[in-house]
């Protein structure tokens, strides 16, 4: 994290948080002085060097701020006076964003486990096994032998044998009725016939209610890049996605003969990219329009300049003066 | 067609701000830390050009 400060007839500070920041460079194309380098993304992101993608140079950094508002990861804070800048009424904001309708959630996990930021948490409570089954299960402990085979086969983990301080002779059988699903393994595989289950389960099925499954989810906006991910995978259509462009990414080498995508040699579109939308197939680099947020880092990464990125509009609204309207719609092309 | 390393620009591996990093970065095993001196083994090049785009003295030419 690098931070700039000056006092002047405002407090003005910039700092520029790392673990928000892609890569991407939009950052430092906008910056007007120059102040903002961008560090070697790839063998930073392959944890080969240690550095921030950033560099702010405090000597020509003029604190105007215009970096803050370029950044579509909010990897840039600027504050004037305390306050963040991005709170003001005449400053821009970015209207992208990703919502979640709790309502909606079934708690399934799917968008935690493929969030390539790690943005969303869910704790979800589940129902006690014994809840969703009916049985008895019955134990004769002198027939028991101490072998163990019920413990070791016991699919659900569910049984104990207390044996005596010889550890030889069992003296009891313990059956856990809250692991216990009435399955009978145990009862086929004794060979002493030391237990007996009786499974009502089905008999019952009627007055076995329907699993409700309560919970949390929780979305980290901080860290939440708007790929979509978590919209594509959700199957409740729970998640709304809105993403900071619209516009196409593509590789040159598809119309331009003598350029080559390395793919399986070189990948490292792949190892930027914040969104997990690269896979090589075929020894090509594939980018999934569904899940890319056409920040660009890629393009900056390939050492064979096949990629291009181009935006056609984005979600930063609200830019007052034509001074910013021209230097922030440059991240479009505009 | 390979690449090939300016010595006066390289400094090999102990003066590298990267600490080798073409080596690192190379997965095909075509440059190779020999005693602290980087070597280009030619026939692992897939000229991915890896090493000419992220290194940090600008040591590294296709040819």
């Amino acid at each position: 994290m690098v931070s700039i400060i000056r006092k002047g007839v405002e407090n003005r500070k910039l700092v520029h948080k790392n673990e928000r920041c892609v890569g991407c460079g939009i950052c430092s194309e906008t910056c007007p002085t120059s102040a903002l380098n961008l560090g070697p993304v790839l063998p930073i992101a392959r944890g080969l060097l240690e550095m921030d993608y950033i560099k702010i140079n405090d000597k020509n950094c003029v604190l105007c701020g215009l970096c803050s508002f370029a950044c579509p990861f909010e990897a840039i804070v600027f504050n004037i006076n305390g306050d963040e800048a991005k709170d003001f009424q005449n400053y821009p904001n970015w209207d992208d964003g990703t919502q979640i309708d709790k309502n909606e959630c079934i708690f399934c996990g799917k968008c935690e486990n493929n969030c390539p930021r790690d943005a969303i948490i869910i704790n979800r409570q589940l129902p006690d096994v014994k809840d969703l089954v009916r049985g008895e299960a019955k134990t004769e402990n002198d027939k028991c032998i101490n072998c163990k085979i019920c413990e070791e086969m016991c699919p659900s983990d569910a049984i104990t044998i207390e044996t005596d301080v010889t550890n030889i002779n069992a003296t009891e059988i313990l059956i856990d009725e809250n692991k216990c699903i009435y399955c009978k393994i145990c009862q086929r595989a004794c060979p002493e016939n030391a237990i007996k289950i009786f499974c009502t389960t089905c008999m019952n099925s009627d007055d076995i209610p329907k699993v409700e499954i309560t919970g949390d989810i929780f979305l980290d906006e901080d860290i939440c890049i708007n790929c979509s991910w978590c919209e594509h995978v959700c199957p409740t259509n729970a998640v709304t996605t809105v993403k900071p462009f619209e516009g196409e990414i593509f590789r040159r080498d598809d119309v331009e003969e003598d350029l080559i995508c390395k793919g399986d040699s070189c990948h490292a579109c792949l190892d930027v990219c914040p969104c997990n939308a690269v896979e090589i197939i075929n020894n090509k680099s594939s980018i999934n329009p569904d899940f890319c947020v056409l920040c660009g880092a890629c393009q900056k990464a390939c050492p064979q300049n096949i990629l291009e990125v181009k935006r056609t509009s984005m979600k930063l609204n609200n830019i007052k003066s034509e001074a910013w309207q021209n230097i922030l719609g440059s991240i479009i092309g505009k | 067609m390979t690449v090939s390393i300016n010595s006066e620009k390289c400094g090999n591996i102990a003066n590298c701000p990267g600490e080798g990093l073409c080596i690192k970065l190379c997965e095909q095993g075509a440059l190779i830390d020999d005693n602290g001196n980087l070597i280009v083994v030619d026939e692992n090049c897939d000229d991915c050009d890896l090493c000419i785009a992220n290194c940090p003295n600008q040591a590294i030419t296709k040819g």
